[in-house]
């Protein structure tokens, strides 16, 4: 069965017609090519393919697409401004908190919604390591992820936009 | 020119799920429910009926079209056992592992193949299960391979220097064992891969998580009866590897679809199956005795390790291969009299055994640490002093050991010091001491190792092969070809730092191109990148410097020591008139504005204008015979408490001292130090693939399978010491598995010392909560 679907993705309207048994992954990917949101466990495990639903971080594996009808989703295509990158970007890249690169547009996700609810206030490591506890990294050893998300929060809190 | 970085960052990469052709069709493998069974029937016409189902290949078919798989190891030698099972990517008659797969389904779309798949029928006739390597190697037991007399792959036996001499010379004997579990190493990517051939030309062209071009290549053309030349393997943006990704397996069979459907043909693998039938490690279980001298000198080792290496491999002989290391590693970095070393390999019903961080290397070093330790204990002296007394000195250096390795430099003390001064161990054990007291269990653990990188071995595939190519194209932008995939390591960060060193030339206009089958070499294994790949990449680069400041003397009618590069900028002596940017330099060369005014003998032999293709190999294999290149060392100093009530094990401090000699890059470093750091806290500690007597895998998800998260990572603090090796060409030494190895023997032996109370000795792991719980329960009950 189709099913027809309006999302804003990326602060862009579009509407799209879905199988009913699709995955809101599966309809990001392959019907809308955002091939930043990463396949790997589709079981709710890794985080490979968080994205932002109303703001707050999901695995899109495990949401059907026709349930996010309405709904505001962002990935992070659409953290750029054009060519310009994302202050938790930048972060990332200059603290070398991505070395494979897989698990990273996930956990910029989290970690970027993390940052944009902490508006002002403290961000310590211990709450920033259990936020990005449902996000799976091998390469890194999260120290340098971690180190990132502060340096983006010390970023933000500095005026740089987000 | 844009960086890796930001095009992954900004969500641009282009892994193995992301490759898109026209008319692409997909391919879903389906798997045995049975560890070991005659595949009596299998029936494909209703999986074959459903709309959209373009093709299933069978166990059959594969072995109907395409060869068994190559041989990629095989060393006979006297009085040793090596022996290889015939194989091909799918069987036909038999399965031998839990989710071995016995079809293919080729469908438009990847969800039309996953139901389909489900409508394969297939009786299987269950044969006895081989459930571990002490079943295998009993008499009698069940045969996994018809042709062999037994269960029993490999036996290999070692005598380094003069064991016997060191046993006589013991004041004491100590008796050692030691375990560990099934693990694998997991990237969050699984395997994937796009394979087509193409009818018309007679080419098959893959592109996907290939993490070896050059030797996939070659396997795959043998398997599939294709002339090499007409073979081509691409790798794109790899969601890391570890070593689980030099196959050349299920790509057959995607090739063979490709093949017989005319069609662009992707896989891409759901983690699930990567846990399944993807490749394992560890499993081996030691028995030993040490001989010591009651000053803690160091004198001899007689041990066993037995492996469990599953089904034959899929890299028929890697697996085995990786027995070699575990071998030779327990001398590390100590001065020992003789060794006598067996290494046993048994086939089980288990998913085969491959490369994974490590490869053995960390098996002989994590026994011997858990040894050294435990003779520590015996004698009344400290990790750090039993140390300090056996360490090779920096001036011995290089060192020929009993193990054939020739140890290239390093200051073991030095690094073991520097450990010591970042962790006060003095005021842990004070903490250890008043803890007790009050039912708290701190336990301190010191482990030094070092790492054999740089894999040369004959009668393999790992024989020492590598290739670069550095060029300066006509617009002044420099293009690097090596066989370092760019796994996540660092590859082209390291290439460019190298690189850009060399010419002068600005770091953003040098770009490293994806690694294809057309460079030779075996790609990143064996820590291999900074030793091989980046050493030929030097060398080219120097002597296309060389060509830069010949031709740019000849522009400038200089002499080459006039010549000086800095930023991009080809400058003549102080005279700040005669500048040419890298662009204009190069356009000067190639095309105009005339003359070019190039050197005439050079325009006589002008091939490769600025472009330089060359190889490298290390200079001290050829001599020695040794197998590895560079050892860097590397101390790792943990504290850790255990909760003897839920088993928990919490890791308080974490520190890693390490000497790679040059720092080619020092985040790329640190990165891997970070990573190899906590997946060996995962081995430690929590992961363990289980199979049941039947041969069930049954922790086969993220969900049951445990692998470290932020919350179980700990903060790592790094220092370094240099000393550049005189055996590569940049000085730096292959360091990428080194931090897995220290970290699973210094957790593990920091646990062991925490339960020390309970006389509690640590040999099996992971030392998981439920694991401790028994130790401590077994322990009589109370501290002792």
């Amino acid at each position: 069965m189709k099913i027809t679907v309006h999302y804003t993705i990326n602060s862009k309207a579009c509407d799209l017609e879905v199988d009913a048994g699709e995955t809101l992954l599966e309809a990001l990917r392959n019907r809308l090519k955002l091939t930043s949101v990463h396949r790997s466990c589709e079981e709710g495990e890794c985080g490979a393919c968080t994205v932002l639903l109303n703001g707050e971080p999901v695995n899109s594996c495990l949401m059907l697409a026709a349930a996010a009808d309405g709904a505001d989703i962002l990935t992070t295509e659409g953290l750029m401004r054009g060519d310009q990158r994302h202050p938790i970007m930048d972060a990332f890249v200059d603290l070398h908190g991505m070395q494979c690169g897989f698990c990273t547009p996930g956990l910029l996700m989290t970690g970027y919604s993390l940052v944009r609810k902490a508006n002002g206030g403290d961000l310590d490591e211990a709450t920033i390591r259990q936020s990005i506890e449902g996000n799976l990294c091998r390469c890194t050893g999260y120290m340098n992820i971690v180190k990132a998300i502060q340096e983006a929060k010390r970023r933000k809190d500095a005026g740089d936009w987000w | 020119m844009e960086s890796r970085e930001h095009r992954l960052i900004s969500g641009r990469g282009q892994y193995a799920d992301d490759l898109d052709f026209p008319g692409m069709a997909h391919l879903v493998f389906v798997g045995s429910p049975h560890a070991h069974a005659r595949i009596v029937r299998l029936d494909v016409a209703e999986a074959e009926a459903v709309p959209g189902v373009i093709r299933v290949i069978t166990g059959a078919d594969v072995v109907e079209h395409t060869h068994p798989l190559p041989v990629q190891a095989n060393f006979t030698s006297p009085g040793w056992t090596w022996r290889l099972a015939e194989v091909y990517a799918m069987p036909a008659d038999k399965v031998r592992w839990h989710g071995e797969p016995v079809a293919a389904v080729v469908a438009e779309d990847e969800r039309t193949a996953r139901i389909a798949a489900d409508k394969i029928q297939v009786e299987y006739d269950p044969l006895p299960v081989v459930a571990g390597a002490e079943d295998a190697l009993k008499p009698n037991a069940p045969k996994l391979y018809d042709d062999w007399p037994d269960n029993k792959q490999v036996h290999l036996k070692f005598d380094f220097g003069d064991p016997d001499a060191a046993f006589k010379e013991a004041d004491r004997v100590i008796t050692v064992s030691n375990r560990e579990g099934r693990v694998t190493g997991l990237p969050i990517e699984g395997r994937g891969c796009v394979g087509h051939y193409d009818r018309g030309k007679g080419t098959l062209t893959m592109w996907g998580a290939f993490q070896t071009p050059y030797l996939q290549r070659h396997n795959i053309a043998a398997a599939m009866g294709l002339p090499e030349a007409r073979v081509s393997i691409n790798a794109v943006d790899i969601g890391g590897a570890f070593g689980l990704k030099i196959h050349a397996w299920k790509e057959n069979v995607v090739a063979l679809a490709s093949k017989l459907t005319g069609r662009y043909v992707k896989w891409f693998e759901p983690q699930r199956d990567f846990i399944v039938t993807g490749p394992h490690q560890r499993d081996v279980s030691w028995q030993g005795e040490v001989a010591v001298k009651n000053d803690g000198t160091l004198l001899g080792l007689r041990a066993t390790v037995t492996h469990d290496l599953g089904v034959e491999s899929t890299q028929k002989g890697i697996a085995a291969l990786s027995i070699f290391p575990a071998c030779s590693s327990p001398c590390n970095m100590y001065r020992w009299k003789g060794m006598h070393i067996e290494g046993i390999g048994a086939v089980t019903n288990k998913s085969f055994y491959c490369a994974y961080r490590g490869y053995g290397k960390d098996k002989g070093i994590k026994f011997i640490e858990a040894v050294i330790n435990r003779v520590a204990r015996e004698l009344n002296m400290t990790p750090e002093a039993i140390r300090f007394k056996n360490f090779i000195q920096p001036d011995e250096f290089p060192f020929k050991a009993i193990n054939n390795y020739v140890l290239d430099n390093g200051d073991y003390p030095g690094t073991l010091n520097r450990a010591l001064e970042m962790v006060d161990v003095d005021k842990w054990r004070a903490e250890q001491e008043k803890g007790r007291a009050g039912g708290r269990h701190i336990g301190i653990g010191i482990v030094t190792s070092i790492e054999p990188a740089g894999v040369a071995v004959p009668n393999c595939q790992m024989g020492g092969l590598t290739q670069a190519r550095v060029a300066i194209c006509p617009d002044g932008t420099v293009e690097v070809d090596s066989d370092r995939t760019e796994i996540g390591q660092g590859s082209e960060i390291s290439h460019v730092n190298i690189v850009s060193g060399i010419l002068g030339c600005k770091k953003e206009d040098v770009y490293v191109r994806p690694v294809t089958s057309e460079t030779i070499g075996q790609g990143p294994l064996s820590s291999r990148g900074a030793v091989w790949p980046a050493s030929a990449v030097a060398k080219a680069a120097k002597q296309l410097r060389a060509k830069v400041d010949r031709f740019a003397a000849s522009m400038f009618d200089a002499t080459v020591d006039d010549i000086r590069i800095a930023d991009g900028v080809i400058g003549c002596g102080k005279d700040t008139e005669k500048q040419l940017t890298f662009a204009e330099f190069a356009n000067k060369a190639f095309f105009f504005p005339g003359p070019r005014r190039l050197p005439k003998e050079v325009l006589l032999e002008h091939e490769q204008l600025l472009s330089v293709t060359t190889t490298w190999y290390s200079p001290s294999t050829p001599e020695s015979g040794s197998s590895y290149t560079t050892f860097c060392t590397s101390a790792d100093i943990a504290v850790v408490e255990v909760d003897t009530e839920t088993g928990v094990t919490k890791i308080l401090k974490y520190a890693h001292v390490h000497d790679a000699g040059t720092v080619i890059s020092k985040k790329v470093i640190d990165g891997q130090i970070h990573g190899g750091i906590v997946q060996g806290i995962g081995e430690a500690l929590m992961e363990e693939l289980k199979y049941d007597r039947n041969g069930q895998l049954l922790n086969t998800s993220f969900a049951e399978y445990l692998i470290p998260t932020a919350v179980e990572a700990p903060v790592i603090e790094i220092a370094h010491l240099v000393t550049p090796s005189p055996f590569s060409e940049t000085g730096a030494k292959g360091m990428g598995e080194a931090p897995i190895i220290g970290s699973k023997a210094v957790i593990l032996t920091a646990v062991e010392d925490a339960l020390s109370p309970f006389g509690i000795l640590v040999e099996d792991s992971p030392a998981s909560p439920e694991r401790v719980r028994a130790w401590v329960n077994g322990s009589k009950g109370d501290e002792q």
